[in-house]
Formats: structure tokens, sequence, C-alpha cells
């Protein structure tokens, strides 16, 4: 369980928010994004001493300025439904996709890679890479992909 | 991804209206919105800083001065709130008070 899929599913509870000053905040998570930015409603701020209270509609607290939340103990089986729930998802079967020279009819791997190390030579090395196909479509295959 | 939406928040709603920051290191402004970036940049108009506690730099007190027209940094914004609704009250977390 990562500490933003926690935040992210305890959007819509009351949570506890203390600041590297030493400030909290009470209040209902309304968003938050990838930098723990969040957004509550509802505020409760609290000072350092805890002496004096404040009450905001809504507030925006910048993610590096927290030292952590607390949460409330039942977000905890909310994220690990969402959690099985993607792995479910997942779709069968391997990883394929991305490289090339998949099928190699005689030649060996190394003419794949080289169209990335020289520019110079890339028409010559993806050709080979190609295999059988790389006769007849040398010429633009090369130019277009040796990046 | 959720990479590229920038704010949670939406300042959209909060142009023209009153908002207070709080800055790190400790500085209170409150002012008008008059404008804001991806990055939080927030410029303030009719800017008043609350001026702090010579002792204690991260208390403020009632004390102000004006500042003006103000660029705040996005980098030193560390909370963004409106000033509408937002008040000093009494302490909201009651203690049973039987004894």
């Amino acid at each position: 369980m990562l500490p933003l899929s926690l935040l992210k599913s305890a959007q819509g509870h009351p949570m506890l928010v203390e600041l590297k000053n030493g400030e909290t905040y009470n209040g209902h998570l309304v968003n938050c994004d990838t930098w723990m930015n969040i957004h509550l409603r509802e505020v409760i701020c609290t000072s350092k001493d805890g002496d004096r209270f404040w009450r905001m509609p809504e507030c925006y607290v910048r993610g590096n300025t927290i030292k952590y939340l607390r949460v409330p103990d039942e977000v905890i089986d909310k994220v690990q439904e969402e959690t099985k729930s993607r792995s479910d998802r997942r779709p069968p079967g391997v990883g394929r996709g991305r490289g090339r020279g998949g099928r190699e009819e005689g030649s060996k791997p190394k003419g794949v890679g080289r169209g990335l190390e020289d520019g110079g030579g890339r028409g010559a090395g993806a050709a080979r890479g190609r295999g059988g196909v790389g006769g007849r479509a040398a010429g633009n295959r090369g130019g277009g992909r040796g990046r | 991804m959720s990479g590229r939406k920038e704010t949670v928040l939406d300042l959209a709603k909060f142009v023209d209206k009153g908002v207070q920051v709080k800055l790190t290191g400790g500085r209170l402004v409150t002012g008008t919105l008059k404008g804001y970036d991806q990055l939080l940049n927030l410029v303030l108009d009719e800017a008043v800083e609350f001026l702090r506690d010579p002792e204690d730099p991260l208390k403020t007190t009632d004390q102000t001065r004006r500042l003006g027209l103000i660029v705040c940094r996005g980098t030193a914004v560390m909370l963004v709130s409106p000033t509408d609704g937002t008040d000093e009250i009494s302490n909201p977390f009651v203690q049973p008070d039987g004894a």
C-alpha cells in the first residue's frame, strides 16, 4: 500500500494534517495530488501551541509543508479493496512490445541496437536488424527508426 | 496518470476575492487575489502582512503593515484559504467537562 494511495482513498473523510511548523488542520479531504498537495473543506486550524483556533471554509495546503496526516481507521479497508481490484484488472500475458528484433532469421541480434549508437551508419544497422525484410525496405526503414 | 493536473484547488474561484496566504518562514499575508499560475505564484493586491511576535517569529500578532501589490513566489506558499468565512474561534475540541 502506497502512502498516496491511502490518501487518495481517504477523499471525503475527515483527517488531521500537521504542518512542519506545528500548526494542525482538521478538515474533510476534498482532493489531493501526486505532490501531496491537499484541499480540505470545513477546516479548523490550531496554532502550534494549541491555544488559538480558526475555522475556515476551505484551504489548500502545499504538500511539501506537511509533517504527517492522521486518517481514520476505516480508510485502510477501502484502500485494500481498491488495491485488490486493481491487481485483478491487470491483463494476462507477458508484457510485449518495446524493442525490435523479435524474429531473427539467422542474423545475430547485434544489428538491432546499432542505430542508437552511431547516427551515421544507422541505415545499414537498422536494415540488418530486420533480417529478411531488410533488402527491400532498407532505405526508409533505417532512416525513420534509427534515432 | 494524474500528473498533469497541476492543482487540486482551482484558484479561479478566488480571483478578485480575499485570500489569506501563509508563507514558509511564518509570514502571513492577506489580499485580493488578482492572478496566479500553475506554480502557485500569486498576485495579491492591497496586500496586508500580519506582523509577528519579535520573540516568536512563528506567531502572528494583530499588528499589520500594508504591502500594496505583491507577487508571492509559489515555492514559498504554504497555505491558501479564503478570508471570507475564516474567523478565530474558541476551542472547538471541547474536553469532557464533567470534572
